[in-house]
């Protein structure tokens, strides 16, 4: 889903332009390490083969045919930081030559299909793709479910942000179209991933599995609920506070200390939308540093 | 085929097609900020971003209709939220939406078609983007079309061999005629990757592309990045 300009609200778009910058840059040095100047036109025609494979339908039943979106294919293929850049590359002159997605919403493309949708796509194959048979191939299904889906709902969840009207009812269909998308890109990514290996075993990259699955799983985790979770928990209350409700409870409840984020707001911020981005980013990162304190512990008890 | 048009258009001669890519870069982001950032979208104030528009493809000599055309391929994506949001009691809302998103992409078309791709590309190297980037995009757009002429002509192959066919086969057949497709395309495109390389090398392609003249920002760019500017921020206001 390319968001076009004029869609996003201003704090949406020039955050996630700002976000999108560093990622970006971060992403082709690590792509530099790899892919000296010379080897450019490998990840160009790489990228033009992601947009012809467009062409190519697959049939999946009651006269419908979907095609690959090919970002966790890239990743397989070039490793997760050049399937980045090529992506990103692919965004930018699809704003600029096809008008499809937007130049100041560039950042929010970017992020969602180039950045958070190829990391979404290659971390199950990072994690399990090094595993028995069955377990690879699930990984590469899995892949490409994820960047999918992951990339169109955070899409629905910027464009919620900026106050496109978004029914339940639509909301809902949308994720449900969004899940078939997805399950189709496995289904795609998986049956090429196949192909290709029966052609050229060596065009695959080989999974060498992660040294901190925890802290990898519990951080794929963490972006997926958030991404998830702001669509629906953002207007409604959640399952203990409405049973707080109900029982009336709610009015008798004091706060026996006082918390820094309270409903998941930074009060000492002047915009609401401000609020709720830094006491998500803080909560993250948080969950995070805990993450990280607790596998050194973990590692150094192990050594020990 | 849409970027022949593009390209077409891109390489004419008139005072927007003079301007240095970076001074065309910078009035495009000031018209998008201030189409973005306002508060709704009179119709005045639209009309008036739509005319000026206009005008500039006018004096380009780019054929209006032309680009008016392929800037509504914006408008089945907006077209779709504001039906959303006009059912949902929001007819403002879907207007701006709508109005928003093709003044937008009127835009954004204007400036390539003004400015040849690697102009382009090199007027955004100017203003810092990695030039690694850069340079992925320039092959991504070399090669789209060979590429994508190479798919048409395989499905072309594939459908009169009844591969891609409505009926006959079952459907986990043509799933699976359809990865193999993909598949071959893949190695093709790899292998011509592999081919370009070593015959840039030879050619001693240094990992950069080098226009025939550097491009100069004169005093003619200034003044028109500074009206551009003026005038979005005039209009902003109505």
């Amino acid at each position: 889903m390319h968001i076009p300009d004029g869609f996003l609200s201003t704090q949406v778009w020039a955050a996630l332009d700002v976000l999108a910058a560093p990622a970006v840059g971060l992403a082709v040095r690590k792509t530099r390490r790899e892919f000296d100047e010379g080897r450019i036109p490998l990840l160009g025609v790489m990228g033009a083969f992601v947009f012809a494979a467009q062409m190519i339908n697959f049939p999946v039943g009651i006269g419908t045919s979907g095609h690959l979106v090919g970002g966790a294919l890239l990743a397989y293929v070039l490793g997760w930081p050049a399937a980045s850049v090529v992506m990103t590359a692919i965004l930018a002159i699809q704003a600029l030559v096809f008008q499809d997605g937007g130049i100041l919403a560039l950042g929010a493309n970017i992020t969602n299909m180039a950045i958070v949708g190829v990391l979404a796509g290659y971390l199950p194959f990072h994690l399990w793709g090094g595993g028995g048979a069955t377990a690879r191939k699930i990984a590469i299904f899995a892949g490409g479910f994820t960047s999918v889906l992951v990339s169109a709902l955070l899409a629905l969840v910027q464009l919620g942000l900026s106050g496109v009207p978004m029914p339940a009812p639509v909301a809902g269909i949308s994720v449900g179209l969004f899940v078939v998308s997805a399950l189709l890109e496995g289904a795609i990514t998986l049956a090429v991933v196949q192909a290709l290996e029966t052609i050229n075993p060596g065009f695959v990259r080989t999974a060498r599995g992660s040294h901190s699955r925890g802290a990898a799983i519990v951080l794929a985790t963490a972006v997926f609920l958030a991404a998830v979770g702001v669509i629906f928990a953002s207007t409604h209350p959640d399952g203990l506070e409405q049973l707080a409700i109900n029982a009336g409870i709610s009015q008798r409840a004091t706060n026996l200390f006082a918390t820094p984020f309270a409903d998941y707001e930074a009060g000492f911020l002047q915009s609401a939308w401000l609020r709720k981005a830094a006491a998500g980013l803080a909560g993250l990162a948080l969950v995070c540093a805990a993450c990280i304190g607790f596998g050194r512990f973990a590692a150094r008890k192990r050594s020990a | 085929m849409h970027h022949a048009v593009i390209e077409r258009w891109s390489q004419g001669q008139s005072f927007l097609h003079r301007r240095d890519a970076r001074a065309k870069a910078a009035a495009l982001l000031f018209l998008l900020i201030a189409i973005a950032t306002g508060p709704g979208l009179p119709a005045a104030a639209g009309s008036v971003y739509f005319a000026i528009l206009v005008l500039g493809f006018a004096a380009a000599r780019v054929p209006v209709l032309g680009a008016l055309a392929r800037a509504a391929a914006v408008l089945p994506f907006s077209l779709a939220f504001a039906a959303i949001a006009a059912v949902s009691g929001d007819p403002a809302r879907a207007a701006i939406l709508v109005g928003k998103s093709y003044l937008s992409a009127l835009a954004v078309l204007l400036l390539v078609a003004t400015t040849p791709l690697p102009k382009l590309l090199r007027g955004f190297e100017g203003i810092g983007v990695p030039r690694f980037l850069l340079m992925v995009g320039q092959f991504v757009y070399r090669y789209l079309f060979v590429i994508a002429a190479q798919a048409a002509s395989m499905r072309l192959a594939a459908s009169c061999r009844g591969g891609f066919g409505k009926s006959g086969s079952a459907h986990e057949t043509r799933f699976r005629a359809a990865a193999g497709a993909l598949a071959v395309l893949f190695a093709r495109s790899y292998g011509a990757a592999e081919n370009i390389h070593r015959s840039m090398l030879s050619r001693g392609f240094e990992g950069h592309f080098h226009l025939l003249r550097n491009p100069r920002f004169g005093p003619a760019d200034w003044t028109f990045l500074l009206s551009s500017a003026a005038v979005a921020v005039v209009v902003r206001g109505i």
